[in-house]
């Protein structure tokens, strides 16, 4: 009796809200409803740097060309995004490779369908890298042994590149003390000592040089030669049933990344129509690389790197994954 | 003593407002991370002259509104007819208090699951934290009517729905209002969230963009909105019950004083 009660409760608030909610958009639920030949996705992102080449490319029409709509939604994190896209709710996402490996090996059917960002390759040049505060004992990846290093995600890419960067300099990664901490926090945190070392991307990184911070490794580029970082993805039901469309969209964003990656200037430019970075922080942003193609030999390294580090409930296939 | 109370909140706000300009500029926090009043005020007029900032605020109270609406009229109904229906309370009651104080967010994979980063998302959220407050005011405020009126009611030949308008409602309207006042606020609180950790369009997702992009004195200024915001809904919950409950001895002994 009581069960049922719950049951009816809960059913009811969410019919209540679904139809509630359903009432305000116009039928953009049926997912990759086509209408006059254009057929429109919903691409599920977080508003940072990284994704510029997508705004871009629908600028440019390299979607529209293609007969895509895109209907970009944001989220604030990564983690949002693959369920998301596993139950539908967007046809295709924008995660790191990891976290796309983890759910992988968890049985959450991803498919990976576009490269979306690499490292720039260069050590203290890339767009990621662990940082200190001005004037800081810590030198190098080896001095973080028993220091508070800040990383945005627990057990995800960003410890696994930290933990790599301390092995390849001579350190044990285990006596590292990780603490989790959102990027936009990074420099505050640094600044003010509660962390010895963070592990930032652009545009923290930006600001904490900007404060004298000193960069003491890349992290992803001691990963492997040109890290991928992350991918557009979507669900492996969506690629079976949608083969035509998810083609369309790897070709639009493999045109799309290519472009950004061959005028920057007007990527920074399209990056200030979906963020708020201030102008003076902008121009100080270090861009990552936006090739066409993932680099294989990389995610397999970020597969094994997570795997010593017990990430993974079994062995994620890599070659199920990558297009 | 109205304007005195007007004279002395303005003073406090001031002083309140002073302070955070002060303590930037006599570097006790970093300019960079807690900017001063000032700088705070300058990016607030720009958001004001901003369309998407209008936007987000308007999807931001829509999902209020909806949400608000939606907990309240169920959790009225649902309120009254699990009082006045004999065996149902005792048979709720335990499964009430396990649901209530799951906290709305941790709910939050649940609602990107089902409906992805949109309005409906956060609608869950606000409805499933702002229901409570008016159920448990309801069934409080139905288990307050006096068993002589009741009696009375009863002995007279009033049937169920006559007696639910005449005798129920009047006793639990003042708890329920308590309640509406409180759900306002949550409701308000919940949206926010829901927004800046699922990325819902609504002030909440460019709060989220703005500390993303270490666009600092925009952060608080939009921060600054969602304090107003609050405020405003406050001074509007206790005009909406000051007047449903005009008739009351609680607002009417107010008013005398």
């Amino acid at each position: 009796m009581r069960r049922l009660l719950v049951t009816l409760a809960a059913g009811a608030l969410l019919v209540t809200a679904s139809a509630c909610g359903s009432s305000g958009d116009s039928g953009a639920s049926d997912p990759g409803s086509s209408s006059g030949g254009t057929t429109t996705v919903k691409l599920g992102l977080i508003p940072i740097v990284d994704v510029a080449p997508v705004y871009l490319g629908q600028k440019k029409g390299f979607y529209g060309k293609r007969g895509l709509k895109l209907e970009i939604s944001t989220a604030s994190g990564g983690a949002a995004i693959v369920p998301g896209v596993a139950s539908g709710q967007f046809q295709f996402g924008f995660s790191n490779v990891t976290s796309l490996l983890i759910a992988q090996s968890s049985g959450v059917p991803v498919k990976a369908v576009s490269n979306g960002i690499a490292s720039t390759g260069v050590a203290g040049k890339d767009f990621a890298a662990i940082a200190v505060k001005k004037g800081s004992s810590v030198k190098s990846a080896k001095d973080l042994e028993g220091k508070k290093v800040a990383i945005n995600t627990l057990k995800n890419i960003n410890e696994s590149a930290v933990r790599e960067s301390v092995r390849k300099d001579g350190g044990d990664p285990d006596k590292v003390k990780f603490v989790e901490l959102a990027f936009d926090q990074m420099p505050a945190a640094l600044d003010s000592g509660q962390v010895d070392a963070a592990c930032a991307v652009e545009p923290a990184l930006a600001t904490i040089k900007s404060q004298g911070g000193q960069v003491i490794a890349s992290p992803l580029v001691d990963v492997a030669k040109d890290t991928t970082v992350a991918m557009y993805f979507t669900s492996t039901r969506y690629q079976q049933q949608n083969a035509d469309v998810v083609k369309k969209f790897q070709e639009a964003t493999a045109e799309s990344l290519a472009y950004a990656d061959a005028h920057p200037d007007e990527a920074r430019q399209i990056i200030t129509t979906y963020t708020k970075i201030p102008a003076s922080v902008l121009a100080q942003v270090t861009l990552p690389k936006w090739p066409a193609e993932p680099n294989k030999e990389s995610i397999e390294a970020l597969a094994k790197l997570g795997e010593e580090d017990g990430f993974f409930k079994k062995t994620p296939d890599v070659d199920a994954l990558l297009p | 003593m109205r304007l005195q109370n007007a004279a002395l909140g303005a003073a406090g706000l001031a002083a309140f407002l002073a302070l955070g300009e002060a303590v930037p500029r006599l570097g006790l926090v970093r300019e960079e991370y807690f900017p001063p009043t000032s700088r705070i005020a300058s990016a607030f007029a720009d958001e004001l002259s901003d369309g998407a900032f209008w936007t987000a605020l308007g999807d931001t109270l829509t999902g209020w509104a909806l949400g608000l609406a939606i907990a309240v009229s169920a959790g009225i109904v649902i309120g009254v007819v699990v009082s006045v229906v004999p065996y149902l309370r005792e048979a709720t009651a335990s499964t009430i208090e396990f649901l209530r104080p799951i906290p709305s967010v941790a709910l939050i994979p649940l609602a990107v699951l089902l409906y992805g980063s949109e309005l409906r998302s956060v609608l869950l959220l606000v409805v499933y934290a702002s229901f409570w407050q008016v159920l448990i005011q309801t069934l409080y405020g139905v288990q307050d009517v006096d068993p002589v009126a009741e009696e009375t009611a009863r002995s007279y030949g009033l049937g169920t729905w006559a007696r639910i308008r005449h005798v129920l409602w009047p006793t639990a309207l003042p708890y329920v209002m308590t309640g509406v006042r409180l759900a306002a606020a949550v409701a308000l609180i919940l949206a926010i969230t829901g927004e800046l950790v699922i990325g819902a369009p609504g002030l909440g997702a460019r709060i989220a963009v703005a500390q993303n992009s270490q666009a600092v004195p925009e952060m608080y200024a939009l921060i600054v909105v969602t304090g107003i915001l609050g405020l405003l809904i406050n001074v509007g919950a206790r005009t909406v019950e000051r007047r449903a409950l005009a008739w009351h001895q609680s607002v009417r002994g107010e008013v005398a004083v």
